[in-house]
């Protein structure tokens, strides 16, 4: 029976998609997806409790699969794609009001557009909560790339030249990304097949083939890995694949780029994870370890010129991910307790601040519109003063400030390089952090405070405020309060991410 | 015994195979017509389902007649068709322009196919006669060959069209990989692959069409706008 859960949960988006495909008006296209995303996340919240209780839950003959780290890529993902729908429902009907759509170079009409919002973001997020639950590593690939198919026309939405461009580069570099996965994919089943066989149904399922890991190929693994590397990275937006993050984050509409930021991340990093698990249990730990961690610095180390001179506040954002992604994937490289827990600490922590940083930045870009600095006199908290107000501190938060939760998994993952005393990463680790730290903070403080420009103060909806707010306060009660079941799930993730038993 | 039943006569069929299939690549790459092309590529996917027709055969593996009958029906038929039209519709130059010259290009590929087979080596195992591997070891140097060549082919040509059909040249390349190494993947995976294929060309050719239609050019070098 528990496993129900699992199937309604993979149902909610598919049913919202089409509805919303069907719905004639903008306000019941807009309830249809609240209103899935909310029940979305009561279920997932349903199935953490469970998998809780549990340890895990399977259904059709373990096709669908979840233990303690599906269940918390799943919760997250609800969570933003809750967060966002609720956002999206101001957003564009500020753009709707402001003729924006008009801009568009093959002129397609308002509600098409909104359409096409409404009925593809369901369907993305039922890929992306496939990428979790699916227990076969090849169903996984697929649902991967099935994230990226459903969000091309999402960042073509506006249709202008430039998000073209991005929606081409996302496309083409994820494609490619996704192919070398799919290689290491098949390598992985190449290098298992001597020991659990093919099965055409439950050969690749990854609760199988971790309980045999340790006797698979060495030679094909080494090399599956090294592709998933790469395959997965360029999705998740590690360097040097992480070209089409700034692009496709700036085009797209801040809904669509805070789900890729937020909860696509998230997915990629899932599928390195369950890659990572069997690749340490067949090579040890000290392969891919050291992959990751060079990795990993690369990103944040590839993020800090670009941070400090940066022109346009929605790339910065882009830029800001590529970091937290580097971070998050040392902390999988430090390995240990402490690495894969700080890992999914940060991945939890940053799927509840990267949002709020891109719904600022959407209220600002609707009311300068313009997403560039220069353009932008400084002093938005007098004319936005929530929004001003709630990007400053999330800005603190996102870039590791002390009271805020981001801290405490940066503080963690340190921690587990201390521990096997890989001095040099870490210190280079903290150097790099703090430059990220200086560069962001002063742009966004300009941005924010100084002299009044005498600005009309901003007319921002409800719908774009309460998201805002909301998102605030959770951010400030996590710096100081993580509820303990939610703790617990965390550390049982953690626990399977290093390999545990 | 007849000959139908011989293992060595299958293994002599899939080197023949495999060997077309890699010339077909080549000619790919050594041509500057983009209908040629589409064509060139059905007649890969068609020799490929042959591969997997035949490996499904001689190694008693059922499930690759579907991943056969599939390759056959969407990649050598409806793909190509779903192309072609695409290419008319549009009206885009016949010609491709590649970034680098022909004979260069066949040397690069020609590199490219002794890397494939020097990869291909380390996974050679011998000993174990009734692993696919051993009945088509060079059907792997192949396939990887094929998806390096794949790799050239993207980087090298500046018309999006062209970097689609690289992107489904790299996916045979995976097809034969998959069909060497484990008779092909789990049937619902080689599914969910195919499906994937198909939306993602679908996908690809509309944002194709829109990139022609804005910039009134194919030149992917005309994108790059976003910097920084």
């Amino acid at each position: 029976m528990s496993g129900m859960v699992l199937f309604v949960i993979l149902a909610i988006p598919l049913a919202a998609g089409a509805l919303s495909f069907a719905a004639r008006k903008r306000p019941a296209m807009e309830a249809i997806n609240v209103t899935a995303f909310a029940i979305l996340f009561l279920f997932t919240v349903a199935l953490a409790v469970e998998v809780l209780r549990m340890g895990s839950v399977s259904v059709w003959y373990g096709f669908l699969y979840a233990d303690s780290l599906s269940a918390l890529v799943v919760v997250l993902t609800a969570f933003v794609a809750l967060v966002c729908s609720i956002y999206a429902i101001g957003y564009f009907r500020h753009d709707e009001r402001h003729q924006v759509f008009e801009e568009d170079v093959l002129g397609s009409v308002t509600i098409a557009k909104l359409r096409k919002y409404y009925t593809l973001t369901p369907l993305f997020v039922f890929a992306m909560l496939m990428v979790a639950l699916a227990n076969n590593l090849g169903v996984m690939w697929v649902a991967i790339e099935a994230t990226t198919l459903t969000t091309v026309f999402l960042i073509t939405f506006y249709g202008r030249a430039t998000s073209l461009e991005a929606a081409w580069k996302y496309a083409m570099i994820g494609g490619v990304g996704l192919s070398l996965a799919l290689f290491g994919t098949i390598l992985t089943y190449y290098s298992a097949y001597p020991v659990v066989g093919t099965d055409s149904v439950a050969g690749l399922n990854w609760s199988v083939l971790v309980k045999n890991a340790s006797q698979f190929d060495k030679a094909s693994m080494r090399i599956a890995f090294i592709l998933i590397l790469l395959g997965y990275g360029t999705k998740a937006g590690i360097a040097p694949m992480h070209t089409w993050k700034p692009d496709a984050y700036s085009e797209a509409p801040v809904p669509v780029a805070a789900m890729l930021a937020a909860a696509v991340l998230n997915c990629a990093l899932y599928g390195l994870i369950r890659f990572n698990v069997l690749a340490a249990k067949c090579l040890g730990p000290q392969f891919g370890s050291q992959l990751l961690i060079f990795f990993g610095l690369l990103s944040i180390g590839v993020a800090v010129p670009f941070v400090l001179i940066q022109r346009s506040f929605r790339r910065l954002l882009a830029y800001s991910s590529i970091d937290h992604c580097g971070i998050m994937i040392l902390g999988l490289g430090f390995g240990g307790a402490f690495g894969a827990l700080g890992m999914l600490l940060h991945m939890t922590f940053h799927s509840v601040t990267k949002p709020l940083l891109f719904f600022c930045a959407g209220n600002i870009q609707q009311h300068l519109k313009t997403d560039l600095f220069r353009r932008a006199n400084g002093g938005l908290i007098y004319s936005m003063p929530v929004s001003g107000s709630m990007f400053l501190m999330g800005t603190l938060a996102v870039t590791g400030t002390a009271p805020f939760s981001i801290f405490q998994s940066e503080f963690t993952i340190l921690r587990a390089a201390f521990e096997r005393a890989l001095f040099v990463p870490a210190t280079l680790c903290v150097a790099l952090l703090g430059a990220i730290f200086t560069g962001f903070l002063v742009h966004i403080a300009k941005l924010v405070l100084g002299a009044d420009p005498g600005l009309p103060p901003a007319a921002v909806c409800r719908w774009k405020k309460y998201p805002l707010m909301g998102l605030g306060t959770l951010i400030v009660i996590l710096g100081f309060w993580l509820p303990s079941p939610v703790f617990h799930l965390i550390q049982n993730a953690a626990r399977i991410a290093s390999g545990e038993p | 015994m007849h000959f139908y039943q011989d293992p060595q006569f299958g293994n002599r069929m899939l080197t023949l195979m495999a060997a077309f299939v890699l010339v077909l690549q080549i000619a790919m790459v050594g041509q500057r017509w983009l209908i040629t092309n589409i064509r060139i590529f059905g007649a890969q996917s068609f020799l490929l389902a042959g591969i997997a027709n035949t490996i499904a055969y001689f190694n008693h593996a059922p499930h690759l007649y579907i991943a056969a009958f599939l390759t056959l029906a969407l990649k050598a038929v409806l793909l190509p068709l779903l192309l072609e039209r695409m290419v008319k519709k549009i009206d885009i130059g016949q010609e491709i322009a590649p970034l680098i010259n022909v004979p260069l290009s066949l040397l690069v590929s020609g590199g490219l196919t002794t890397v494939g087979y020097a990869v291909a080596e380390s996974f050679h195992r011998p000993e174990e006669a009734t692993s696919p591997a051993s009945l088509g070891h060079n059907t792997l140097a192949v396939a990887i060959s094929l998806f390096l060549i794949g790799f050239y082919m993207m980087i090298s040509r500046r018309k999006a069209f062209m970097q689609v059909l690289a992107l489904l040249c790299l996916e045979n390349g995976l097809f034969l990989a998959a069909i060497s190494l484990t008779y092909g993947m789990p049937l619902i995976v080689e599914l969910g692959i195919f499906f994937d294929l198909l939306v993602a060309v679908m996908v690809l050719g509309i944002l194709v069409y829109r990139i022609q239609e804005t910039f009134d050019s194919m030149d992917v070098s005309r994108l790059s706008r976003l910097r920084g």
